[in-house]
């Protein structure tokens, strides 16, 4: 069977000559359909990074991503919009929405994107949020939303088009710990795992590993596993 | 897509009252430039247009009323008189000259037709005779207001002092003014005999066949031009327009330049300004294409609803005008109006190019600073 995403020997070198920073080096990894994985590591250890590239939003130095079974790292600019807009859900720390549009016209947006539209975008955009517990929240605009609030637009959002995979970077780094949890259990157990999704997440909050499958150290570039109990020391 | 741009437009009130404003003032300045030319052309024709002259003889070789020097032979107009069909011919001498007013001199179409004519004269009277006698004159009453004139007082015209015997009205235009003199008087002036004419106008009898009269005349009158008021008045118009054409082009062309400065202005910072909303977009799977759509999206709903505001306010502000300046006509028409849609659209699409560069040029990675 097909990973969902699939990293082989990723490295990513940012600059060159003596300004070069070898950000990733020789990445492996592999995503199961509806595994929750936990990227830690120390701050600029190259997780965004690593995010960024599997996300098809950065281009490797070399290595092979493969995404469904499919490999995309050098495929058009186009086809790879393309598969973020279809297979792949972003949850980002600073929740990204767009201010001009209210919470469910923020969901409707991608649907639309996607070629959605009109009564279905509405009701699934509705349901999402409903159960993200916004059904009160549908016409507020982000301005009006607490932190938790918008991540959970956001967390709607990524799920719209029903995407096999959900890649977060840090998305409780700007909430507070009961908030990132309670956001996290919602996107990782009903909306995640439960209906076989995969979803990576970036982050420096222990907490998390309670939710996910595995969890993994990068440092210095490189990729380890851990067994979930000992971590090393966070810088 | 169309949603997005509407609702970024609307939450930056005061961007889009300023895009929307610019955009229909270049409108406004178009329309008005237009309809003051359209308004001066009117002008210059309104003495054709209104005598009841169906047919106008004038000499060979000539083809309008303005800009041109016209003189036929003194038994003409009898001869048109003796033709079958005709039912009244008035012999009318035409000259153009400035009327000094003491302040200032005025530039004058001058028209002088023979006592007791049955039409050619001042067509809305509005104190005094209607028929000027010898070395009397009859002026716009606006002008004459202006300047502190009224009947009585005396005006130069062509270097002679005239009597104000009568004051008429619609006879005001920019820079020009219709004005009308014995003929007698006039004649001498231009130093043709007194029963000379420039031109003839030809009421045909109401149930006479204008063609066949028309053909009569020229049969019996070979060395002489003859035009319909139509025809004469189309000729004129076509006349004015080429010589305002240059002008109404270059005018246009800067309030053109001003509505795409405006737009394509309002357009770029408005994507500067949501660079990383954009980006966002662009991250989560939208194409440039999509984002070039947004952004053009919100340059057409600017121009649309600035070309609508535009309109009003052009004609709002020509009638103000209109009321403070009685010289100013201002005649907007409706094929003028439309005629700028293209032009704008076209505008509009160009402004929104603008931005296309820092579209392409956006980072995705930016989402993940925080
Ligand atoms: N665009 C860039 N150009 C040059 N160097 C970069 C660039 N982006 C990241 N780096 C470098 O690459 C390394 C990895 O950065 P990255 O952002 O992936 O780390 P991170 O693990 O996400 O850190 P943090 O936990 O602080 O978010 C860092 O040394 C960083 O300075
Ligand atoms: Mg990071």
């Amino acid at each position: 069977m097909d990973y969902v995403l699939e990293l082989q020997d990723v490295s990513k070198t940012y600059g060159h000559g003596r300004t070069a920073v070898k950000a990733n080096d020789r990445v492996n990894l592999q995503i199961q359909p509806g595994e929750i994985v936990l990227i830690m590591g120390p701050s600029g250890s190259g997780k965004t990074t690593l995010l960024s590239m599997a996300g098809l939003l950065l281009s490797t130095s070399s290595g092979i991503i493969c995404v469904l079974g499919e490999q995309i790292d050098h495929a058009s600019a186009s086809h790879r919009a393309h598969m973020r807009l279809k297979t792949l859900g972003f949850v980002f720390q600073s929740y990204n929405l767009m201010e001009s549009l209210t919470a469910i016209e923020n969901v409707e947006l991608v649907m639309n994107m996607a070629g959605v539209r009109g009564s279905r975008a509405k009701e699934r955009a509705r349901e999402l949020l409903a159960m993200l517990g916004l059904g009160e929240r549908l016409d507020h605009k982000p301005a009006d939303l607490s932190g938790g609030e918008k991540q959970r637009v956001a967390i709607a959002r990524a799920l719209a088009n029903d995407p096999p995979l959900i890649l977060a970077d840090e998305p409780t780094g700007n909430l507070d710990s009961k908030t990132g949890q309670e956001v996290m259990e919602l996107l990782c157990c009903g909306l995640g795992r439960d209906q076989g999704r995969s979803i990576v997440i970036v982050t420096h909050d222990h907490r998390l590993r309670s939710i996910a499958d595995r969890v993994l150290w990068l440092e210095d570039g490189q990729l380890s596993e851990t067994d979930g109990n000992y971590l090393p020391e966070m810088t | 897509m169309f949603k997005l741009a509407w609702r970024n437009l609307l939450h930056e009130r005061a961007r889009l009252i300023i895009s929307v404003g610019g955009v229909a003032l270049a409108v406004m300045l178009i329309l008005l430039m237009a309809g003051i030319f359209a308004g001066s052309e009117e002008h210059a024709v309104a003495y054709i247009k209104r005598q009841p002259a169906d047919l106008w003889l004038m000499q060979d070789g000539v083809e309008n009323l303005h800009m041109s020097s016209s003189l036929l032979p003194p038994q003409v107009v009898e001869d048109v008189r003796g033709i079958a069909g005709v039912y009244q011919a008035v012999g009318l001498l035409y000259s153009t000259g400035a009327v000094d007013l003491g302040e200032t001199e005025v530039y004058s179409y001058i028209f002088a037709v023979e006592k007791g004519a049955p039409f050619g004269g001042p067509w809305d009277l509005m104190e005094g005779a209607g028929s000027p006698g010898i070395d009397e004159v009859i002026l716009d009453s606006d002008l004459a207001a202006r300047y502190g004139l009224g009947l009585g007082d005396t005006v130069d015209l062509l270097g002679k002092q005239l009597r104000i015997a009568g004051l008429s009205e619609g006879t005001f235009g920019i820079a020009t003014s219709i004005t009308f003199v014995n003929k007698q008087t006039l004649a001498g002036l231009m130093g043709v005999p007194p029963d000379a004419a420039s031109y003839v106008l030809i009421r045909p009898e109401s149930d006479a066949d204008r063609v066949q009269v028309a053909d009569r005349l020229k049969e019996a009158i070979p060395e002489a031009n003859l035009m319909t008021r139509e025809a004469f008045v189309a000729s004129d118009q076509e006349m004015i327009r080429q010589m305002g054409a240059d002008v109404i082009r270059a005018m246009n062309s800067v309030a053109y330049v001003v509505g795409l400065l405006v737009i394509a202005l309002t357009v770029y910072t408005a994507t500067v300004e949501r660079a990383r909303e954009y980006g966002v977009l662009k991250a989560i799977g939208a194409d440039t294409a999509l984002l070039m759509r947004v952004v053009a999206a919100q340059a057409f709903i600017s121009s649309g609803f600035g070309f609508l505001v535009g309109i009003p306010l052009a004609y709002g502000i020509g009638a103000l005008i209109t009321t403070l300046l009685p010289e100013m006509l201002i005649v907007i028409e409706p094929d003028n109006l439309l005629g700028q849609v293209p032009v704008l659209l076209a505008i509009t699409a160009a402004a929104s190019l603008l931005p296309l560069g820092r579209i392409i040029r956006l980072d995705p990675m930016t989402v993940f600073k925080g």
